[in-house]
């Protein structure tokens, strides 16, 4: 099997002082800055792992472990400090459902302008328009603009466009509970028809037992760095062994 | 195929992001579209009693000398000035989605240039009118024209919308830097107004010669071969360094968003 993605000790740090970017400051700031390097915060700390093509790996830690930087690099909205990360075939976020919606057009047209930002051509959506409308539910408001839909109609689109356009990597945060009871255990569904199909997955979650329902190897992270990497029954019990005398301390 | 399948799929993310653009400009509004033809004949008229009726400037046919290179500037000008926010204001877009985002400003010039595209319309009835064209030459000169300017353009507006990425004060500078521009550009006046010991600064203005072009194109019928040379060249050093600085910038950008 050939690897879908790699990631070779890749360290990603953020600039502490994040926003307070005026010219103004920037000049003001410019003599110190030349003497002494810009605080930083280091999100991940030379992290080293690949997946191979059809796994699905399930990423845990506490908040703040590194788990959404991860994502965020593995999609490539955001570039490694240091470190190399080579990724083979199509990414497809199921990061925040929607992001790319424009609240003030259309369903349809954000389906458009979504679909083909995932990787479709405009023939091929509108050879699928139907499944899509027809998955999330929402056929009488499709032409109205999505800010007057609710939550879950945003949310429910969103996942749909997802789905329907032949992901061959899929980058998953924390996105189980989509939509009301009946839609959640569809959502579900397809996601693990998806994941069995073949398609590539890396799985953030909390949710320890969807991770060992549905992953072939978790990796745990913590404080920027691989704490633990092996079969999700041995890491997810781990991580629980190693957080439950905190958390009683801290009751 | 996947090759094709590729191009096909970044044409296709071309248009419907200009598709947004132009669609979002509008929404909400009574008249819609037309404020694309009603927007330029608006800004003529404005420019005709400031000029003509206030200022009495003494030139010849003073409306049509004005909008031939006043339409070609306000797709120059609404450019740049709509790109300085277009990373900004798609944040969502950029930080979950990956796609070029060179996009993003390709598409506000694009839905800029069909501004320019219905005001030319008005600028043929004026050169019907004054006998002098059109003519075929119309048919080379204009998309060459549109080309170089683009090009030119689309060099700036990286550079300004990845600048105002980092550096908000950007945009507000932008816009003063436009009015000097603008009137720092023989666009209300005639380039033989200006003394002879201020000619170097329409030299350095690779914008004289564009507009020079433009102007001389609708009103002789003559295109400015060596002027729009010029202009062409000094076009491909401003995007080459746009490219540079927002290639350099982009990797980044996900810490200052």
């Amino acid at each position: 099997m050939a690897a879908a993605i790699e990631v070779l000790n890749v360290t990603k740090k953020f600039p502490s002082q994040k926003g307070a970017s005026g010219f103004k400051e920037w000049l003001v700031r410019l003599p110190k800055n030349a003497l002494k390097p810009n605080p930083y915060f280091t999100a991940l700390d030379s992290v080293s792992y690949s997946v191979q093509k059809g796994e699905c790996v399930g990423i845990i830690g506490k908040n703040g472990a590194g788990k959404s930087t991860m994502l965020s690099l593995l999609l490539g909205t955001s570039h490694p400090t240091q470190g190399e990360i080579k990724v083979e075939g199509k990414r497809t976020p199921l990061l925040e459902l929607g992001a790319g919606f424009h609240p003030d057009l259309t369903g349809l047209e954000n389906i458009y302008l979504n679909a083909v930002l995932l990787g479709l051509t405009r023939k091929q959506v509108t050879a699928r328009l139907d499944q899509m409308i027809a998955f999330s539910e929402i056929e009488e408001f499709i032409n109205q603009p999505v800010r007057t839909y609710s939550s879950g109609m945003y949310i429910r689109l969103a996942f749909s466009i997802a789905i329907h356009t032949d992901p061959e990597i899929l980058l998953i945060d924390e996105i189980m509970a989509v939509g009301d009871e009946s839609f959640q255990k569809k959502s579900g569904k397809a996601l693990t028809d998806l994941i069995q199909s073949g398609v590539t997955t890396v799985f953030v979650s909390h949710n320890l037992s969807a991770v060992r329902q549905i992953c072939n190897r978790s990796i745990w992270l913590d404080h920027g760095k691989i704490r633990m990497e092996g079969s999700p029954e041995t890491v997810t019990q781990a991580y629980l062994d190693d957080s439950k005398p905190k958390a009683s301390q801290e009751a | 195929m996947a090759f094709s399948h590729n191009f096909q799929r970044r044409l296709d993310l071309i248009i419907l992001l200009t598709q947004k653009e132009f669609a979002l400009k509008y929404k909400r509004t009574f008249l819609g579209i037309f404020w694309s033809i009603l927007n330029p004949i608006l800004l003529a008229v404005v420019f005709f009693a400031a000029f003509k009726v206030f200022m009495r400037f003494q030139i010849n046919n003073y409306t049509f000398f004005l909008l031939s290179a006043l339409f070609p500037w306000s797709w120059f000008s609404s450019s740049i000035l709509i790109s300085a926010r277009s990373m900004v204001d798609n944040i969502s877009l950029i930080k979950k989605v990956i796609f070029p985002r060179h996009y993003l400003v390709v598409s506000v010039i694009i839905a800029q240039l069909v501004h320019l595209v219905f005001a030319i319309p008005i600028l043929l009835f004026f050169s019907y009118k004054d006998g002098t064209g059109p003519s075929m030459l119309w048919f080379v000169a204009i998309p060459i024209l549109i080309g170089v300017q683009f090009i030119f353009t689309l060099g700036l507006c990286l550079m300004v919308s990845i600048l105002n990425t980092y550096f908000r004060d950007i945009e507000y500078l932008v816009s003063v830097v436009m009015n000097l521009l603008f009137w720092m550009t023989p666009i209300t006046y005639p380039i033989s107004s200006i003394p002879p010991q201020f000619h170097f600064l329409l030299v350095i203005n690779p914008l004289t010669g564009l507009m020079s072009a433009w102007r001389d194109l609708f009103q002789n019928n003559h295109f400015l071969w060596k002027e729009t040379s010029i202009s062409a060249v000094m076009a491909f050093l401003f995007l080459g360094a746009g490219i540079v600085v927002f290639k350099k910038m982009e990797r980044r950008m996900d810490e200052v968003l």
